[in-house]
This record gives C-alpha cells, structure tokens and sequence, in this order.
C-alpha cells in the first residue's frame, strides 16, 4: 500500500497572535481580553475599600499622614467611636432614617408605577412629570426644601397653618425632634421617582393574560395585586428595594445640606459623622473605623437581603 | 571676523549680560488659592494687581477662587497628599491647624523685618508657637448694624452703647404681630463667632495666653446667658437663629426689615446693599459690657511647605500683604491689616460704614490660636449655642464645654 501525501500547500506565514490560538496561549487569552477591565477595578474600587479599611486600623490624624508616622493601633479608634455618645445616636438615627426611606420610596413608588401604568390621555406628560423630583440636582433640591421649612417664610408653615395643622410656625429643621423626619421628607420626595421608574418597568413585562385570567375568576383589585402583580415583578421589587437601601445610606447630600448632621446631632446618620471625624476633625482612623462598620453592614444586609428571595425563589 | 572670534565675542556679550543683569529673572508659575469673594468676577481688583506683580517680577500667577466653607477642607486634603495651591488665604483662624500639621512653609526669617508694616494684632495671627507662618492681607471685626427707621419707630434716638441698651433695644423693635425682631443672629457655629466678643466684653475667656480653658467661669457663662435670653426669654430674635448657619441667612431679617439689629462684620455691607438698596442702615461700635470688645477676622497669606516655588511665593505674600494691601482693599471695601492702613489719614479717607470697624479696631482680639480651634470652634461652641438656645441651663452648657475643650486639647 502506498501512501500518498497532499500536496503541499502555499506555506502560511507565521502571525504572532498563532500562539492564543492553542494550547498554554489559548488557555491564557481570555484572561488577557479581561486584565485591564480587572486592573481598572482592582484600583478605583478594590483598592480604595481594601486601603480604607486598613486605615481604621491605625493612628491616621493630619499631623500623622503628613509625617507618615502612622501607628497600628489594632482596634482602638473602634473603641475610640464606640466611646463617643454620638456614635450611638447616629446609629440609631441611620436605622430610622433606612427604614423610613426604604418602607415610604418602595410604598409610594409602587403606588406611582401602579397608577401610571394605564392608559391614559396624557400620561407620557404624567409619566415624565412625576420624574423631575429624581431629575433636579441634590443641591438645587436640598436648597428649595431648606426654604420651604424656613421657619418664618416658608411655605410647609404657611400651608399648615392655613390648613389649621399648626397654630404658630415651627422650625422643622431647628428642632431637635423633626430635624430627622424634616429631611426624611425631602429625600423620599427624591428617592420615590427612581423607585417608580424600575417598578413601571417591570408592571409592563407582566402578561396582559394573566391579570385577565385573574379577573375572569373574579380576583379583586387588592387579591390580583398580592397574588399576581407582586410575584411578577418580585425580581425588579428586590433590585429596587436593595438600591433604595444602599442609596439611603450612602444619602449624604441631603442631610448634610439641610442640617450638618444638626442641630445636636439630632439629625447625624454614620456617613455624616464618620465625614466628620474625617474632614472637621482631620482623625481619619476614626472616619475609616466608621466607614468600615457601615460598610460590612451594607454587604451583610444586601447579602442577607438577596439570599432571603433567591430562597423564596428557589421554594 | 572669523567663527572663533565671532564665538568669543558671543561668550562675552552673554558673560557681560548675566553681570549686569540684563537677563530676565527665571519665572515661576505660582498657583494662588484665594476666598472667592475677592475674585467674584473677572474686573475684580485683585487681577489688576495680579497683573503688576507679574509686569513687575516676570512670574506668572494662576488665581483660583476657594468658596470660604470649603476652603480648609479643601486645603487640608490637597496639601496632606502633597499637592494643593503654592500661595492661600486663610481665615486666621486656620493658621494654628495647619501650621501644627507641617503643612505650612515657616516665614520667621523672612516676615522679621518687615514686622512693623503690619497692624499687631492681624500680625500675631498669622503666629504660632512663636513662628510666623502667614502675613495679614486684611483684617475685620464685627460691629453693630442697626436698621435706622426701626429704631426710630421703636421710640429710640440713638443706636445703643452698652449692653443694657442693646437689650432694651432689642426688645423694643420685638412685635410678635407683626412679625420683627430686635436682633437677628446666627445658630451653630455662625452664633459662636458672634457669641466671643460679649464674652470677652463680660471680662470672661475662652482659652487664655497661657493656654488655660476658662470657659466654665461665671463671666462665661453670664455672656452667653444674656445673649440667649434675647430668644429664649425676649423673644427678640427670629427663629431663624436656630437654623442660620450661613451669613446670608443671619442677614435675611435683617434685608427683610423683620429684625432691626445684626451684629456682624465689614462683609455684611456689600449683601446688604445689594439684597435691599433702599434699606435705611447704619454701623457702629459694638454696645460695650464690661469691657470694649470684639472679634477679630481677617485673611492671612501663607505659602505651602511643599511648594516648589517657595521665592517667588514668598515674593507675592510680600507684595499683597505690604502697604499696597491699603489701596487693594479700599477698592473691596475691607480693612487692609498694613500699618498704614491704621494712620488717621487712611482712616478718614474710609467710607462712613467702614469708620465704626476701624474705630474699634484697638478693642479687637483674636480667637485662641491653638491648633485644635476648628474643632473646639464647630464642636464645643457651635453645640453650646444651639443648646442654650433651646433652652437647657447655660451653666450646665459651659460646664460641660469647659470639660470637653480640656479634653480637646488634652488637659
């Protein structure tokens, strides 16, 4: 038997990128293609988190870092944050100030994608209306809120007292007891757009067919709202709930531009204090401390959070 | 001529210049940080002289406004990380933090002899631990505005002189109904700059020359009983104070015509006279206590310690700060902090609002230059002004900022 070759060929010519077309090269390539993505984020996120949480571990004041004579001091500025009798009222601060935001943004937002998700003259009018609270600037909000609490010529006074709600003016960002509650106001007035916004999103990815079934067994408006509506858009509802919670916390604008954190600290969530332990006071390993509390509390809450509905998933 | 002769002749021309000094100095471009309200717009008076420095000296100046509230933080984080403006202005009450933090180029040798062009009081802030870090470039202190027409509606011929005045006064411009007040003053810590010179008047202390904290002591606390019974008890100032933090919102009543008095300073007039042209107002002396007092303000001019160009830094503070600052801030309407800015001439030739500032000028002092005065100012005294004024015991108050200041500054 005689064996014949193929004829040879023109010859190819060799091309350096040949060596991530096999073998050790072709394993290696998809890494490549993602290193600098990588990189990127190794750098503006893992290494900011990674360097900040190592800085609540020593003593970094503005003489320190300026001397580059910072010492480890192992968990001292914790102890140091945990002693301050306002770490413990920002604390309980930021869990009212969460709770309200997450429970009125997802509550009215809701409301709004329900109510703008129907036919209806106009309601592209509507619909991009209901979005310029999110749409303004935090400063250009914050300001015009300011002067509506202004105690003396501020609108929220003058139509409660026309309203008969109040008998004198009050001063709802001067008082200890409102301070909170004044700017809460303000932010789930920004916030609940946002939440809107996803919700409609998602109550127009639920079939038309479902919800008519449901009517023709005869569901209610509140039953097809439970058992129909709700389970279709659980995933965005979850999405919305988590960046809702995140944002809150991370809300400083509108609690530093309304109150400083004031007055008596009546109004002081972690972010506003832990920006000034780090930029009025200059003692960054107390600033960090805090950051970093808040920080392993967002990732546990958000991962406790997201596991909770995969379970419900998943049942 | 042959190339090795026309070489040598080169050589020459060039050695001959440079002995002589015929060549231009090397020029260096020195980044300025100043408050904004002195570069509010691009005719603003200091570009003009921005302009001369650079006609005169060959170097070239690159001037950024800094808002006042966020220039220390924003100066403290540049130059921490080794970078921020080569030249700054501060509010003199910043010279002590960053000076203790290293960040400040020290000026000692330089600023020696050229001690007595300054006013003393606007020179000594610019010191600490016995070095100079900052040259004034003006100075201010606060004074009494009185809204003219309410006071003569009030029944009141002249503005008051001392404290008993200044309450009756106050009380006097108060009608619930129609909504004015006698007096209209800021919360927080914008109360607290206010709140040191009744304190001082009352003979009471704050921190002392020798570094002890005094604020728990009965003329302390008296000062700021009196101040605060004005809202508390009298009623006599809106319930703005327990929400001005900004001097634009300690003005407005005043602007308004729904608060007859304000205790402020020279940067008042120009907010004034622009928010209400027509408003009847004049300026004076603060009322007296015990004492004459009031508190000193003012920019100072510092080079950063990390600058790479420290001379021609060092050339511009010496130029702004030195007895051309007389003419550069008449044109802005403030007080220059150079001595001759103190001569009866100058004074004369001030405007009739400006005179009450100066005239008090001798009964000016400055805030405790410590370097942890930031803190003590915005945590210790912004928080015992907002609590007195709803209303809890001023002597707990002081007491427990007498405790808090020693511990601040580690007594």
């Amino acid at each position: 038997m005689t064996k014949t070759r193929a004829p040879a060929g023109p010859k190819l010519r060799n091309t350096w990128s040949q060596i991530f077309e096999t073998g050790m090269g072709a394993r290696v390539y998809p890494y490549l293609m993602v290193l600098p993505a990588v990189l990127v984020v190794v750098g503006v996120v893992v290494y900011p988190v990674i360097s900040g949480i190592m800085t609540a571990f020593y003593d970094v004041t503005l003489r320190t870092l300026n001397t580059g004579t910072a010492q480890f001091v192992g968990f001292r500025n914790f102890e140091r944050v945990f002693a301050d009798p306002v770490f413990v009222l920002a604390s309980t601060n930021t869990l009212i100030w969460v709770v309200l935001n997450v429970v009125a943004q997802l509550g009215l937002g809701l409301a709004l994608a329900l109510l703008l998700h129907r036919a209806m003259p106009g309601i592209g009018f509507f619909r991009s209306g209901i979005l310029v609270p999110w749409v303004v600037p935090s400063v250009v909000a914050v300001l015009t809120w300011r002067w509506m609490y202004d105690p003396s010529v501020g609108i929220a006074n003058e139509i409660l007292l026309k309203l008969g709600i109040l008998d004198r003016n009050h001063p709802w960002l001067g008082d200890t007891a409102t301070s909170l509650y004044a700017v809460t106001v303000e932010s789930i007035w920004k916030g609940t757009p946002f939440v809107m916004l996803l919700l409609l999103a998602a109550l127009q990815m639920v079939p038309r067919s479902i919800l008519e079934a449901a009517s023709m067994d005869g569901a209610s408006g509140w039953r097809k709202l439970w058992y129909v509506i709700l389970p279709q858009i659980r995933v965005s509802f979850a999405i919305a709930a988590v960046l809702t919670f995140i944002l809150t916390v991370n809300n400083f604008n509108a609690i530093w531009l309304m109150t400083e954190g004031g007055p008596l600290n009546s109004s002081e969530i972690l972010f506003t204090l832990a920006y000034k332990y780090g930029f009025q006071r200059f003692d960054l390993g107390k600033a960090s401390a805090v950051a970093t509390m808040l920080f392993v509390g967002l990732v546990i809450a958000t991962t406790v959070y997201l596991k909770l509905i995969q379970a419900k998933e998943g049942d | 001529m042959n190339i090795h002769r026309k070489l040598i002749t080169g050589a020459a021309a060039l050695a001959l210049g440079l002995g002589v000094g015929f060549s231009p100095a090397l020029a260096d471009n020195i980044v300025f940080w100043i408050n904004s309200p002195l570069a509010s717009s691009p005719d603003a008076p200091i570009y003009a002289e921005l302009k001369a420095f650079e006609a005169e000296t060959g170097h070239t100046v690159e001037l950024q406004p800094v808002a006042h509230m966020e220039m220390e933080r924003n100066l403290t984080v540049a130059m921490s990380g080794g970078a921020g403006p080569d030249v700054m202005a501060l509010d003199i009450a910043w010279v002590a933090g960053l000076a203790n933090a290293g960040l400040l180029m020290d000026l000692t040798e330089q600023t020696a002899p050229l001690a007595e062009g300054y006013q003393k009081g606007p020179l000594a802030s610019g010191r600490f631990e016995q070095r100079q870090y900052a040259l004034p470039l003006y100075t201010n202190n606060v004074a009494l505005f009185v809204n003219n027409k309410m006071l003569a509606d009030a029944g009141i011929d002249k503005a008051p002189t001392n404290w008993e005045e200044f309450r009756e006064a106050a009380i006097a411009m108060t009608n619930a109904e129609k909504g004015t007040y006698g007096l209209t003053f800021g919360g927080s810590r914008t109360g607290a700059f206010q709140l040191y010179s009744f304190i001082w008047q009352n003979g009471g202390e704050v921190i002392d020359d020798e570094g002890k904290v005094r604020v728990g002591e009965p003329e302390s606390v008296e000062a700021v009983e009196f101040l605060s019974s004005l809202y508390t008890e009298h009623k006599a100032m809106p319930d703005s104070v327990l929400t001005a933090n900004s001097w634009d919102e300690v003005n407005a009543p005043f602007i308004q015509e729904r608060a007859g008095m304000l205790v402020s300073g020279d940067w008042a007039i120009a907010a004034l006279k622009n928010g209400n042209p027509n408003l009847d107002w004049s300026v004076h002396p603060l009322p007296v206590g015990k004492q004459a007092a009031t508190v000193i303000g003012g920019y100072n001019l510092a080079v950063n310690a990390n600058t790479s160009v420290g001379d021609a830094s060092w050339q511009l503070v010496e130029w702004l700060t030195g007895p051309r600052s007389v003419e550069l801030m008449g044109k802005y309407n403030r007080l220059s902090a150079a001595a001759g800015a103190a001569a009866p001439e100058a004074i004369a030739a001030l405007p009739e609002e400006i005179k009450p500032f100066m005239e008090q000028a001798d009964a000016g002092r400055a805030r405790p230059v410590v370097a942890e005065w930031s803190q003590i100012h915005s945590e210790v005294f912004g928080t015992v002004w907002d609590s007195v004024l709803r209303g809890q015991p001023v002597a707990d108050v002081m007491s427990k900022a007498d405790a808090q200041t020693k511990s601040i500054m580690g007594q």
